[in-house]
């Protein structure tokens, strides 16, 4: 708790001193890391396996996207919209995904992301094509202020939804629904036989998943502006899954670290080569070798060493 | 009132036949073994009883109602704990966890997704019960994937008593143990069944095991039943002695 309340004083004091394009960067880094966060729900903790999971941002980005082209609802309630519709639609998707177990529901979440894609491709009306909606307003309010339009106002609403978030993920891993969670996780047989009906508790946590994967793209809307079908794609799945295992699964923090260690590493390499991807890879491969147990393990594996 | 009634009860597999129209009872407080020679259907019977397949005909009843067609977390709800025949268990928890999330099954607000502070505190003081019961307490702390073989199979035990189970079904309880850890379990749950209040269904070939531990027995041959009743009458029964026993005594 003392942890959580240093890194949300720090958070809040940066904005001070940090040069403009800094903060696009860390505003940024915050909205990852709640989309990271959010998947390690169900990869960290119920073992579901998401290849889709930018079905969840996608959802949140264009729901948002439309509530501030369309309406005149303020920022500050149009983003938790969007992630509370995100979250329904994941009930849908959880309730086919979870049908089937291990790798085929990796492949039906895949399915089902890549569906979404296709339709967003030809829902013109809703989701501008190929186009994508640009122009996505900050809106005002909620009571006429105008601080949430800032580039520092925003950046404090994403970061009190990453908090939020943060808080709320927590108290949910470490609650009686949470521990039934880590039984499906260790042993799904067992945990039906003990009398506890699985899938419901599957669907529930994907819900959960997709409501803060959905707040994250609903950020990235009038974050950056625009929303267009790559926010759908199966690479961004991809690169939110190595986010959550680089940064540690099962840990919540860790992911929203590994999303961080992310953007820097593919700022930095992509001012030298269009391929940084290639070498983002190799350190894929390496954590994945070297430390399976991520940033956050390695962090508590030295703090233990030093300590002995 | 029987607890447990299967009437009729058959599976079968394309042609072959697992289960033939098996009827039979277990009344509150008895001890029954099924027992029968490999391939006799103990294990098609036991997936039966516990739901994990669905019968091709007939009926189970349990306490008076229907549950032929329930699924097994809903017939777990009613009050039927079982073990496996390979141990289950959550092994990168420790064995106070396993008994925990055990007991939490049979709690209202076993979903609760904030808070549970309650919730967990009477499920631990239930599991740890459990624990004690069956002389695990001394490795509580420890996690049950490192726990000793025969110690994980009790736990599986202390996880199913942890529930407070009105029907306890056993596959196979001491099977895959060595000859002495097979001595300590089957006394240490002969002393958990004396003490009574417990009604068990086990299915086991150990005869050693099923005559120190069941007060009651009934025997499948090729899917059907052949004898039901006390262990010494079982046991000197012709029919018995000639299909299964072959000269045990």
């Amino acid at each position: 708790m003392r942890m959580t309340l240093a890194v949300a004083v720090l958070l809040a004091l940066l904005p001070l001193g940090l040069p403009p394009y800094a903060m696009t960067l860390l505003t940024e880094a915050l909205i990852m890391g709640l989309f990271a966060m959010s998947l390690d729900l169900m990869v960290g903790y119920a073992r579901l396996i998401s290849f889709g999971h930018a079905a969840a941002y996608g959802l949140g980005a264009y729901t948002c996207g439309n509530i501030l082209l369309h309406t005149d609802i303020p920022l500050p309630l149009a983003v938790p919209m969007a992630g509370v519709f995100s979250g329904f639609i994941g009930i849908g998707i959880a309730w086919v995904c979870t049908q089937a177990t291990g790798v085929s529901f990796s492949m039906l979440t895949l399915a089902l992301a890549q569906l979404l894609y296709a339709v967003a491709f030809k829902w013109t009306s809703v989701t501008g094509a190929s186009d994508g909606l640009a122009g996505i307003p900050r809106r005002p309010g909620p009571f006429g202020t105008t601080y949430f339009s800032t580039k520092i106002g925003f950046y404090y609403l994403t970061m009190a939804c990453l908090f939020g978030s943060f808080l709320f993920a927590r108290a949910l891993v470490r609650s009686p629904f949470g521990a039934v969670l880590r039984g499906i996780r260790e042993n799904e047989a067992k945990t039906l036989s003990l009398g506890y009906n699985t899938r419901l508790y599957k669907i529930a946590v994907v819900a959960a998943s997709y409501i803060l994967g959905g707040l994250a793209g609903a950020l990235y809307a009038p974050f950056a502006g625009f929303a267009n079908t790559e926010l759908l794609f199966w690479l961004l799945s991809g690169q939110v899954l190595i986010m959550v295992i680089v940064g540690g699964t099962g840990t919540l923090v860790g992911p929203i670290l590994g999303a961080a260690f992310f953007l820097l590493v593919q700022q930095q390499l992509s001012t030298y080569t269009d391929s940084w991807a290639l070498f983002f890879g190799v350190i894929f491969i390496a954590f994945v070798l070297f430390a399976p147990e991520g940033i956050l393990g390695l962090a508590r594996r030295r703090r233990s060493v030093r300590s002995h | 009132m029987a607890l447990l009634e299967l009437q009729g009860l058959t599976k079968r597999y394309g042609g072959i036949v697992a289960v033939d129209n098996v009827t039979m009872s277990v009344e509150p407080g008895e001890v029954r073994a099924v027992i029968g020679p490999n391939g006799a259907g103990k294990t098609s019977l036991f997936h039966l009883i516990t739901g994990v397949v669905k019968p091709t005909m007939g009926e189970i009843v349990f306490d008076g109602q229907r549950v032929t067609a329930m699924p097994a977390f809903s017939r777990c709800q009613l009050g039927m704990s079982r073990t496996f025949q390979i141990t289950a268990l959550f092994p990168e928890m420790s064995a106070r966890e396993n008994t925990r999330l055990a007991a939490q099954a049979r709690d209202k607000q076993r979903w609760r997704p904030l808070g549970g502070g309650a919730v967990f505190a009477e499920a631990s003081r239930r599991g740890d019960a459990a624990l004690e019961r069956l002389g695990l307490s001394h490795v509580a702390e420890r996690q049950a994937g490192l726990l000793s073989h025969g110690d994980q199979r009790l736990l599986e035990v202390a996880m199913a008593l942890a529930q407070q189970p009105r029907l306890l079904l056993m596959d196979e309880p001491t099977q895959g143990l060595s000859v002495e850890e097979t001595a300590q379990a089957v006394e240490v749950l002969g002393g958990l069944f004396a003490g009574g209040g417990l009604t068990v269904l086990l299915v086991e070939h150990d005869m050693e095991v099923v005559f120190r531990l069941a007060s009651k027995m009934t025997v499948l041959h090729r899917g059907s039943v052949i004898a039901d009743g006390d262990p010494a009458t079982v046991k000197a029964d012709p029919v018995v002695q000639d299909a299964y026993l072959g000269g045990y005594t």
